[in-house]
């Protein structure tokens, strides 16, 4: 039986070794080290990098992510839900249909999806030429570029992983439940606020976690709609190990980053723990 | 009687059958009132359709002069016991009990006296404070009952409230059951395939088949004189001879032939069943019907391939017209 488990559990244990812990131990390492000349890290050990995570311009770009995260993550709860609602009701043919409509998106590449939004949003894009030819607007309005283009992207681009558990969540409620709270008086509205909303607590963390995680992280769409004015950890990261050169110090960034989200995952699990008790 | 519940003429198809064939039935204010039969009959239909989860195709339904057709679920004065209780899982049995209350917009101060008086009633006070899921079967069948009655419904409908009970429990429930209708005298509207439950609770019971009414009556009414053969079989155990039915208690077995006024009939014993209470014997008759007489302990044992007479009193005779 151990054998047997010993056998099973290899492939995994093998992937987990390879491509997580050993590159994370080289991130550790690098994190502690002094960078070199032309990118990569030299001699000596120091943990001066960790000091300079302290510095106020690195503050201010970890508050606007949080900042941007956060308003993104609000948002797609706050589209993904009634969307949610709408397709755990809806008939089970319908249901499949609606569910293969919200990963649709997923077939093309995220960068490319991210570009389409540049076409919809740029002074000459679709937006401004309509509502410029329509004379709604005299100039094109500065809808790229800015934060609220990125905070757009990202609810773009995370809004399945918001209706996808909230979706299961839903679809699992028993329906009699519903039609409890009805034969009891409650409205529609009084029905999803007192029963429906609380029980699908589980399903709103995993959303939030499933949407925030990654916005925290995101240095694609900051880069492309944000246009690099607005920046967020990710492009720092990034850029440490592009153009400042400076693998050490975006190592210990990216741990940093690491252990934030760490520190938010275990709380709302213990959440989730002490709600099964 | 005045009546609180009128079913007139009620219809209801899905797109493969007619599953509420033209009910009319009128509910007098105050009964137990059970509407019994087999699954698929339509009795869930006509309970949905009361609590407004569905709506009629044709006919009228009026509860205390009032039309109830078109209305919202959540805008009538009708609350129901679920079969699965639906108790909302989040909430103790004390807010399950207060939600109503609290859809209604009374206060705070108000909706405590009245859930602690329920709580009291259904022998729940100890439960207040627990989730539905660290309740016994029979708690949440109690709670579910007085989160449907606190808010004084005008009717009560309770949809097979006592199957997912063990046998012994529900006949305690059962008990409760008839003992709580009267003591607070708000009619009920009972829906159950089991017969027996439907004569121990109900002042009324109409009995139902295939989307119609059969007969509509008491208790005794109904299982002494069924209106038809469905009634009869379906409330109890029948021996039909030559078009005759009688119950296998009116059932007499002897080995000489009976006294005068007795119909007989000659048969020979294919088993004896020992049911506790009493014995059934299983006979046929020449032409191969079989007849089940009901005997007790003290009769002489009968075995297999006796040849016995088996008789019952005309009056005994279940008056069923076709």
């Amino acid at each position: 039986m151990n054998r047997l488990r010993a056998i099973f559990l290899a492939p995994s244990a093998a992937f987990t070794v390879v491509l997580f812990l050993i590159p994370l131990s080289i991130i550790v390492g690098y994190s502690f080290h002094t960078r070199g000349v032309y990118g990569g890290v030299t001699a000596p050990w120091t943990t001066e990098n960790y000091q300079r995570l302290f510095d106020p311009l690195y503050g201010i770009i970890l508050w606007r992510s949080l900042v941007m995260s956060t308003a993104a993550t609000v948002l797609c709860l706050l589209i993904a839900f009634p969307l949610a609602l709408f397709i755990a009701r809806a008939g089970e043919r319908a249901k499949s249909i609606y569910l293969y409509l919200v990963i649709l998106p997923f077939w093309t590449s995220f960068l490319v999806r991210t570009y389409a939004w540049m076409f919809l949003l740029r002074d000459t894009g679709l937006i401004n030429s309509v509502l410029l030819s329509l004379k709604i607007i005299n100039e094109p309005l500065p809808l790229l570029y800015n934060e609220t283009a990125v905070v757009v992207g990202l609810v773009y681009g995370y809004l399945p992983f918001a209706v996808l558990p909230l979706f299961s969540n839903l679809e699992r409620l028993d329906k009699n439940l519903m039609e409890a709270a009805a034969d009891l008086g409650a409205t529609p509205w009084n029905s999803i606020r007192h029963v429906v909303l609380p029980l699908c607590a589980p399903g709103m963390r995993a959303a939030a976690v499933l949407v925030f995680i990654p916005c925290l992280g995101a240095y694609l769409t900051p880069d492309l709609l944000g246009g690099g004015k607005s920046i967020m950890i990710g492009n720092l990261i990034q850029n440490q190990f592009t153009t400042a050169r400076d693998w050490p110090f975006g190592s210990a960034i990216s741990l940093a980053l690491m252990a934030l989200v760490m520190i938010l995952l275990t709380t709302l699990l213990k959440q989730d723990g002490e709600e099964a008790l | 009687m005045e009546n609180a519940l009128e079913l007139k003429t009620l219809y209801k198809s899905f797109p493969s059958h007619t599953v509420v064939d033209g009910i009319s039935l009128d509910v007098p204010k105050g009964c137990f009132y059970s509407l019994l039969g087999p699954s698929g009959c339509g009795k869930t239909t006509i309970l949905r359709m009361i609590a407004g989860f569905a709506e009629p195709d044709a006919g009228e339904i009026v509860l205390n002069g009032r039309r109830l057709n078109g209305l919202r679920p959540y805008e009538r004065p009708v609350t129901t016991v679920f079969q699965s209780y639906a108790l909302f899982p989040h909430l103790t049995a004390a807010e399950n009990i207060a939600f109503g209350l609290q859809r209604r917009g009374e206060s705070a101060a108000h909706i405590a006296p009245k859930v602690n008086r329920m709580l009291e009633l259904v022998g729940l006070q100890e439960k207040a404070g627990r989730l539905p899921a660290n309740l016994s079967g029979g708690e949440k069948q109690r709670t579910a009952l007085a989160r449907a009655l606190v808010v004084e419904p005008e009717l009560l409908l309770l949809d097979e409230p006592l199957s997912a009970l063990d046998p012994a429990l529900r006949k305690r429930v059962r008990i409760e059951l008839k003992q709580l209708q009267q003591r607070l005298g708000i009619t009920f509207l009972f829906i159950t395939h089991d017969q027996e439950e439907a004569l121990s609770l109900s002042g009324q019971i109409a009995v139902m088949n295939k989307g119609k009414i059969e007969q509509i009556g008491t208790p005794k009414e109904i299982y002494l004189a069924p209106a038809t053969r469905f009634v009869a079989g379906f409330l109890g155990a029948v021996n039909w001879v030559d078009g005759i039915g009688v119950r296998p208690e009116s059932t007499r077995i002897s080995r000489t032939a009976p006294a005068n006024g007795a119909k007989a009939v000659q048969a020979e014993v294919d088993s004896s069943t020992f049911l506790g209470d009493c014995f059934h014997i299983q006979t046929h008759t020449a032409d191969g019907t079989a007849v089940t007489a009901q005997v007790p302990h003290s009769d002489e044992p009968y075995a297999i391939g006796d040849r016995v007479h088996v008789w019952w009193h005309t009056s005994d005779e279940l008056p069923v017209r076709e």
